[in-house]
């Protein structure tokens, strides 16, 4: 490979742009020429550790030396891989007709956050960065294994998006591994920005309604999973990372239920399943018991409920889909909107759920408290993606309800676990009761 | 894709059976039977006149906690005739799920139409079995469509007589419908039905006799006395007040542990006894004299006898009239092989002759608190 050559190709590559900066620098018989694109230099550290030493050093060979020494230091293997370099923050050096890549980034991206998504009470407040060194860092320095294994590889055709897969070499899952790496390599797609895209593009299905992996941006919860025999994915860029495989039973675990007593955690841990339930059934129970059997009921409840649907103009099942589907919309907008807005929004949206729509005798009194035990109990569901794909089932049970009545919801309820069951996440049963790191022979077919 | 159309269309058309008896309709568009009188009506060409207590709903107890109701009569050759026109005397549809009550006329009961009756409670999918039978005196209609004073909406209380939430006296037998069609059905026991009458001010129910019936006979009514005393044998009856009036000592004994247990014997060629133990454990609430706590072995002694002596006029009476409400006849057939027992002619016969030993245990545990 020639230099100048190489330099030229880098050279015709910018050609379009004033980003990339060249310079050369000749001084008592030392000559040095080096390209960067200033945007993405640290140029404090580039005065520092390499213009410093060379107007200081007697000749180029000690130079040279000096740079190869220097921990950021790159060999080049072709000139593809430099212009990647350049453009992942490196700064490309000739001496002595030679080439050499100095990783000199400066990343504005790599202060670790305070946890958002998955608040606790105990436990480490800390949540991932946006940068993917910063992230390794954070699990290297909480799991001290030599076994865990960093793979780095880099998708979206256009953005070059550096993705890495994290595990513990000795303790992984083989066959997920295996799988993980066979549909990450198919991966073909223009621009990726976030990690949370690869539950999509791992995932072979058109329609999947259930995440196949955890996301989660806590490291402590990294660690477990890495612990657990998972497999991590991280991107550069994006401050959550996707856990696989996951079985159901994942997605009801906060990491404060190792942090608690284990009383008081079983106790947590009902309740959440608890609430689990009853955001998946209660809407559709009502619409059940009020119009296919009220003898359910205690009498009265019965007549309770009769009493305050008395001149509600809509049917029991328009009505609670009437008053899901404006908590729904309440839900989006809070999360949408920005901060200083949100705060009306809910108030609002709390007087018409409230009150003024039995006021107005839209919905009865019990459908007003139905939904909002509702809402309370989604909200009880730890990871936010299972509970959007519990959302969507309640409408689909609410429809089977409508028209089936209760024996409807008892086999829809059926269905929904026989899906569950049929699911898998890289070849791990979706709703396997037990963890697999317990099992050593596995009889599962694969996926 | 034509597959799948097909298969969707075969399971579409599978969970459409599915919906069975079930439609939808919406809650406020049902009106609720809270009670059913049955009585028998003077005109043989309709021989049963029924009464329908419906309860009327309102969106907040709190705002109305007066009970409310509708009341639908109607006379008719059948049970379900008679509803049949009644539901085109009211604009919603007669639910009978929150039925807890149904009240058989005196008359009726007298009058030997009990099959009938049950059948049609047996037969609609929307009466519960769970639902208590009584009899009402002097009709149906009227304990039906009285409402005592201080009646809350949504919960009649004459339901509260029979759950074990309200009143736990052990003077009112409680008898489900499921329990009711048994009896009926069952050869050695016999069923026992409460009788409701209204009190003599008229403003609440009194409930403590009842009724035992028997297949063509006429149906015996035990007093207040004998009732209790069925109750605490069989009716796992907890806590009772026992007057005891023996010599000198007159006093009133709060029993809160009564264990009653009931065997046949065989003694000897078709000669059969019946065993009752019954043991009484409490204290002592009223006494005319002083008492001294050392003397409570006496006391209990009293006791005894006391019960002995009740229970044997109950027996008596039961043997005499030939019933059996408590089941000794179901307790023979249970421990008798089908081929040596006798049939049911001979058994009554037997029961009626029968021996009965009676063992009472009582312990008093204090005088009170007064020493």
């Amino acid at each position: 490979m020639n230099t100048q050559e190489t330099l030229l190709w880098i050279n015709e590559q910018f050609a379009n742009t004033n980003e990339l900066t060249q310079k050369t620098l000749e001084y008592e018989s030392k000559n040095i020429s080096y390209m960067y694109i200033k945007s993405l230099i640290d140029k404090e550290l580039l005065q520092k550790i390499l213009l410093k030493p060379f107007f200081e050093m007697s000749n180029m060979d000690q130079y040279k030396l000096y740079v190869q020494a220097l921990p950021q230091y790159q060999e080049i293997s072709s000139k593809e891989q430099a212009l990647l370099e350049i453009m992942n923050g490196n700064i490309l050096l000739e001496i002595d007709n030679e080439l050499l890549l100095i990783e000199l980034k400066l990343s504005k991206n790599d202060a670790v956050s305070s946890a958002s998504v998955e608040m606790t009470i105990h436990g480490s407040q800390l949540a991932l960065s946006d940068n993917l060194m910063t992230n390794i860092n954070l699990i290297r320095s909480y799991y001290r294994q030599p076994t865990l294994n960093i793979e780095y590889m880099s998708y979206g055709e256009v953005n070059q998006q550096k993705v890495a897969l994290v595990y513990d070499s000795e303790k992984v899952n083989e066959q997920a591994l295996k799988l993980i790496r066979e549909k990450i390599q198919r991966v073909d797609k223009q621009l990726i920005s976030a990690a949370n895209q690869f539950n999509n593009y791992l995932n072979d299905k058109r329609f999947s309604l259930f995440p196949q992996m955890v996301m989660t941006e806590r490291p402590d919860r990294v660690i477990y999973n890495i612990g657990g025999g998972k497999i991590i994915i991280l991107e550069d860029g994006s401050s959550q990372s996707l856990a696989a495989p996951v079985v159901f039973f994942d997605f009801m675990i906060t990491m404060e239920d190792d942090y608690h007593t284990i009383v008081i955690s079983t106790f947590l841990r009902m309740l959440r399943y608890l609430g689990f339930f009853i955001s998946l059934l209660l809407p559709s129970i009502y619409v059940g018991v009020t119009s296919f059997a009220p003898e359910v009921f205690r009498t009265e409840l019965a007549l309770t409920v009769a009493g305050s649907r008395m001149g509600v103009p809509f049917s029991s099942f328009v009505e609670v889909l009437f008053m899901l589907f404006f908590m729904e919309l309440l839900l989006e907008a809070s999360i949408r909107l920005p901060k200083a807005v949100s705060a009306t929004a809910t108030t609002v949206g709390g007087l018409i759920l409230g009150t003024a729509v039995t006021e107005a005798s839209l919905a009865s009194n019990i459908m007003v408290i139905i939904v909002s035990a509702v809402a309370i109990s989604t909200f009880v569901i730890p990871v936010n993606e299972m509970a959007f794909a519990i959302r969507i089932v309640r409408f689909l049970l609410i429809l089977i309800t409508t028209i089936f009545g209760l024996a409807g919801l008892t086999l829809g309820f059926l269905v929904f676990i026989m899906y569950l069951v049929s699911l898998d996440s890289f070849g791990e049963p979706y709703l396997r009761v037990y963890n697999y790191r317990k099992s050593k022979k596995r009889s599962e077919g694969q996926a | 894709m034509q597959k799948i159309q097909s298969k969707l269309l075969i399971i579409f058309s599978i969970l459409f059976f599915l919906s069975g008896c079930e439609e939808f309709k919406d809650i406020d568009k049902d009106v609720f039977v809270s009670m059913i009188g049955i009585d028998h009506s003077d005109d043989n060409e309709k021989p049963f006149k029924v009464t329908l207590k419906l309860f009327v709903p309102t969106s907040s107890f709190r705002q109305k906690p007066e009970a409310n109701y509708t009341y639908l009569v109607e006379t008719a050759e059948t049970i379900s005739e008679a509803i049949r026109i009644l539901e085109t005397h009211i604009d919603k549809e007669l639910d009978f799920g929150h039925l807890k009550l149904i009240v058989l006329g005196e008359e009726l009961v007298k009058e030997n139409k009990n099959k009938e009756v049950l059948d049609f409670l047996l037969r609609r999918p929307d009466i519960q079995l769970i639902s208590w039978v009584t009899v009402g005196r002097p009709n149906a209609e009227e304990i039906v469509t009285m409402v005592p004073k201080g009646e809350t909406a949504a919960y009649p209380s004459l339901y509260n007589y029979f759950d074990g939430n309200g009143t736990e006296s052990p003077y009112i037998v409680t008898m489900f419908l499921f329990d009711y069609r048994r009896r009926m059905m069952e050869n050695g026991l016999d069923p026992i039905i409460p009788i409701v009458e209204i009190s003599e001010n008229e403003s609440t129910f009194t409930v403590n006799k009842s009724i035992v019936l028997k297949n063509r006979k006429t149906p015996y009514e035990l007093d207040p006395l004998n009732t209790f005393i069925f109750n605490s044998l069989s009716m796992n009856v907890k806590i009772a007040d026992i007057e005891v009036k023996q010599g000198n000592e007159h006093f009133v004994a709060k029993i809160d542990t009564i264990k009653a247990k009931n065997k046949v014997k065989k003694q000897g060629n078709n000669k059969f006894s019946l065993d009752v133990n019954v043991e009484l454990i409490g204290y002592i609430v009223e006494s005319q004299n002083a008492l001294n706590s050392r003397d409570l072995p006496k006391y209990s002694k009293l006791l005894e006898k006391e019960a002995k002596e009740n229970l044997e006029s109950f027996f008596h009476e039961l043997q005499s009239e030939g019933l059996d409400p408590i089941g000794f006849g179901l307790k023979y057939k249970a421990q008798t092989f089908h081929h040596k027992r006798m049939s049911i002619e001979e058994w009554n016969e037997t029961y009626k002759n029968a021996e009965v030993n009676i063992k009472v245990t009582a312990s008093l545990k204090s005088t009170g608190s007064i020493q």
